[in-house]
């Protein structure tokens, strides 16, 4: 793979389903060994955006490369490069897990004793080893998605596109397939997800794109987003003291930089002027020397889900207009993080 | 690190696919059970066909149950190949590999092809028994038994092919209409004959081996091989990459196809059948290459112009796409009209065309009336075919039955009858046989003038279609020779 290029660069991608604009001039790269979360709602585009990266369907227009290679004109070699993972798949009847696998790593191309051991390391990885001979149809959604994984990871690609990983699984399978996806990061692979539970692509990813009626209309790192209001060099802190909340309004009142946003039951949340961590510090040190008794005091963030939620109604009350064509794409680097 | 796994049923040399559906297939209950049926039912009718008073009987009755099996209920089994990968997404998973659309669909059918042929082997000892206890033709019996199997792969071809389309009811009217009622009919028939001492074994074996100079066991299976390859390979372009160039193999080997088979007529002095047979053989091509979405990926035209002036000349007859399926289809038919009024005569070339301009016709009423957001054009091309054919079978019925021919009479002097079929490209044929001898020339010229309508309509369309294709085959010439050098066309 060219790894003077970036792992994926989609440019100016449409494509449309009948009337629907299913995508609607998407732009954005990413570098090697990031990990990228997709977020959108229904029908915002992902998966249409997704499956053509993977060469499963053609672009309207515009241009998609994967490790160098235009998805259109050289699909086979993008195909050797990509472990793609789909929000939803069957398994086949009257067929075990070890057969499945041997199926998918014959078609791949391994052969012999190289097959055996390959199916072995994936099945290991993927901890399916006790589940060899079980039908490949009779598993339970965790299992299936352990399965698929190890299906996605036969030929060792180097790009991973995971569709909806973490969908219909309970936390326990939710928590497997994260550590799954760490240990595949911190190998270097680059990996885009998507998903809705948002908390969990904060978690796991360097940065995010977000999607909405076919155009992105965000992209950042998961804590510049929960943190929308320091966007406005402000921060929000909730403050608890022991004893009366009013002795804490009231050194609030007289403090530089501080604006008392609302009385809690405990205490108050101030609205700190600064962003900065110092500034920050240097506050709850004065609170202390000025004899409050702190019981708590941390900065407040969004839930991903509220940020994002706030971010469309933000776009609609907005009309957001998006970067014009050719403008500069959101480029996903290693500063990005 | 070292495999504890051992699955070693079958050898890395089979095609990855096959071995999927071998191991699915063998498995399935359908498989299991009809196996054994079949056995207790053959076992019983072999132990039957001592007696001499119902050996007939038991023939038809053993000929009727092969035949079901082998061509019906086995190639039945490739119903739901493709589509179910469709629906459960497998099929893309599939695509991601390094399968070809083409080995996916040959796995698919060759796995039918080898359960099939493990049916018929295990029929075989039943076969020996019926030569040894009734004293039947042991060399006719396995090849009418090898004719069922031939027959049955075909089928299962033309099932595969049609599994690739998602809708259950479309599939389900194509293949269960003619499909049941040819099957059904010539089961009734092996029954029937057997029982009724009319059309025996032998006879029906004659019918399939025996038509003019087509009777080499050659021509039958070349021609078999052709038909699973082309309904395998319509299969296959159904599934795969836009990028693919699928139609350079699929033309090229039906281009062999029509001269592999003009010229052992020529050879052989069958030119007629040949030619006849070519005749259709070109229906099935021209569908095909008609029903091909215009391609609009650059790097597919860029592979022709790499090649120079021929690879040039070769675009506009082997590029993806039903435009340049119009100028193929036009040379094909040019070939054959020109063998056949060579080795037969002018009006039987004039009819090859008039049925040719069939086949523009139903291309031309999908360009023209299909929707423009439809990507494939094979479905809205089958159901209007099932349509006109419809249509025109229950016309040409009213020129050939007693009552149709008291409600058409009064209207078929010489010109009403002309009227009534010149205009239509399959109805001519019909309204040819039925014209009086001097009015046959009159009523073949008019219609030859009515049919050369419909490619004149389809190429009015294929210039907006190709033009439209322009900026692609433009991108494409810019991959291979950057900004220098001429145009592209």
């Amino acid at each position: 793979m060219d790894r003077s290029q970036p792992a994926v660069v989609v440019e100016d991608l449409h494509r449309t389903f009948g009337t629907l604009k299913a995508v609607d001039g998407v732009s954005f790269s990413i570098d090697h060994g990031r990990v990228v979360g997709f977020v959108g709602a229904n029908g915002a585009g992902k998966t249409t955006t997704m499956r053509i990266m993977a060469t499963l369907d053609s672009p309207g227009s515009g241009r998609v490369c994967m490790g160098g290679h235009n998805v259109v004109h050289h699909p086979a070699k993008v195909r050797r490069l990509l472990g793609w993972m789909p929000d939803s798949f069957g398994t086949y009847e009257h067929m075990t897990v070890l057969e499945y696998l041997d199926f998918y790593a014959r078609a791949l191309g391994f052969k012999g004793a190289d097959r055996l051991r390959r199916i072995q390391e994936v099945m290991d990885f993927t901890d399916l080893t006790p589940l060899a001979d079980r039908m490949s149809n009779k598993m339970s959604k965790g299992q299936t998605q352990r399965l698929c994984l190890g299906r996605a990871l036969l030929h060792d690609p180097q790009i991973l596109i995971l569709d909806e990983p973490a969908a219909g699984l309970d936390p326990k399978a939710r928590v497997e397939l994260k550590n799954l996806i760490r240990i595949l990061a911190q190998e270097g692979k680059t990996i885009l997800i998507s998903s809705h539970i948002l908390s969990e692509l904060g978690e796991m990813c360097d940065s995010l794109l977000f999607i909405d009626k076919g155009r992105i209309v965000h992209h950042g790192d998961a804590e510049s987003m929960v943190r929308g209001t320091e966007t406005a060099g402000e921060t929000l802190v909730n403050v608890q003291i022991a004893g009366e909340p009013a002795k804490l309004i009231e050194w609030a009142l007289t403090a530089p930089l501080i604006k008392v946003e609302e009385e809690t039951k405990r205490g108050a949340r101030l609205r700190i002027q600064s962003t900065d961590d110092a500034t920050l510090a240097g506050v709850l040190r004065r609170m202390i020397q000025d004899g409050l008794p702190v019981l708590d005091y941390h900065r407040e963030e969004r839930r991903l889900e509220d940020a994002f939620i706030d971010m469309l109604g933000q776009i609609d009350k907005n009309t957001f207009k998006s970067p014009p064509p050719g403008g500069l794409p959101p480029k996903i680097t290693e500063d990005a993080k | 690190m070292n495999a504890s796994f051992a699955i070693t049923d079958f050898p890395d040399r089979l095609s990855p696919m096959v071995v999927k559906e071998l191991r699915q297939g063998l498995r399935t209950r359908l498989f299991g059970g009809m196996l054994l049926t079949l056995h207790i039912m053959l076992v019983l009718l072999t132990l039957m066909s001592g007696g001499a008073e119902n050996a007939n009987v038991v023939s038809g009755w053993f000929d009727g149950i092969v035949t079901l099996v082998l061509c019906i209920i086995m190639p039945l089994r490739g119903f739901s190949a493709v589509a179910d990968e469709l629906k459960s997404g497998t099929l893309d998973m599939l695509a991601l590999t390094r399968l070809s659309a083409g080995r996916i669909i040959f796995g698919k059918w060759a796995a039918i092809a080898s359960q099939s042929l493990l049916l018929m082997l295990s029929i075989l000892p039943y076969v020996v028994a019926r030569f040894v206890f009734g004293g039947l033709d042991l060399f006719g019996e396995i090849a009418a038994l090898f004719y069922k199997w031939l027959a049955g792969v075909v089928i299962a071809a033309v099932i595969v092919a049609l599994s690739t389309q998602r809708q259950f009811w479309l599939r389900a009217v194509v293949v269960f209409l003619p499909l049941m009622m040819t099957g059904c009919g010539a089961f009734s028939l092996i029954i029937m004959s057997r029982m009724g001492g009319g059309m025996s074994s032998g006879r029906v074996f004659t019918f399939f081996t025996k038509s003019g100079g087509a009777s080499s066991l050659l021509v039958v299976v070349a021609l078999a091989a052709w038909a699973i390859f082309f309904f395998l390979s319509l299969a296959a372009t159904r599934i795969a990459p836009t990028a693919s160039l699928l139609s350079v193999i699929k033309r090229s080997v039906h281009l062999v196809m029509i001269l592999s088979l003009l010229l052992l007529g020529w050879l052989t002095g069958a030119g007629a059948d040949m030619g006849m047979i070519a005749a259709g053989v070109l229906a099935l091509l021209m569908t095909d290459a008609l029903t091909e979405r215009v391609n609009e990926v650059p790097s597919v035209y860029a592979a022709f112009y790499q090649r120079g002036w021929p690879g040039r000349i070769a675009l506009w007859l082997l590029a993806p796409g039903w435009v340049t399926g119009l100028v193929y289809s036009a040379l094909m038919v040019s070939l054959v009209v020109v063998y056949v009024g060579w080795t037969r005569s002018v009006e039987e070339a004039k009819l090859v065309f008039v049925s040719a301009a069939g086949i523009w016709m139903i291309a031309a009423l999908v360009q023209l009336f299909s929707t423009r957001k439809s990507r494939d054009l094979l479905p809205p091309f089958v159901i209007c075919w099932l349509f006109v054919n419809v249509v025109i079978a229950t016309l040409g019925r009213l020129l050939v039955i007693p009552l149709g021919r008291l409600l058409v009479m009064p209207l078929s002097t010489k010109g009403a009858t002309a009227g009534f079929t010149w205009a239509l490209p399959q109805l001519l044929p019909v309204g040819y046989a039925s014209a009086n001898a001097g009015d046959k020339a009159y009523l073949l010229n008019l219609g030859v003038l009515a049919a050369c309508i419909w490619p004149a309509l389809l190429l009015i369309v294929a210039v907006f279609a190709w033009r439209h294709a322009r900026g692609a085959r433009q991108e494409g010439w810019r991959m291979i020779h950057g900004k220098k050098g001429g145009t592209a066309v």
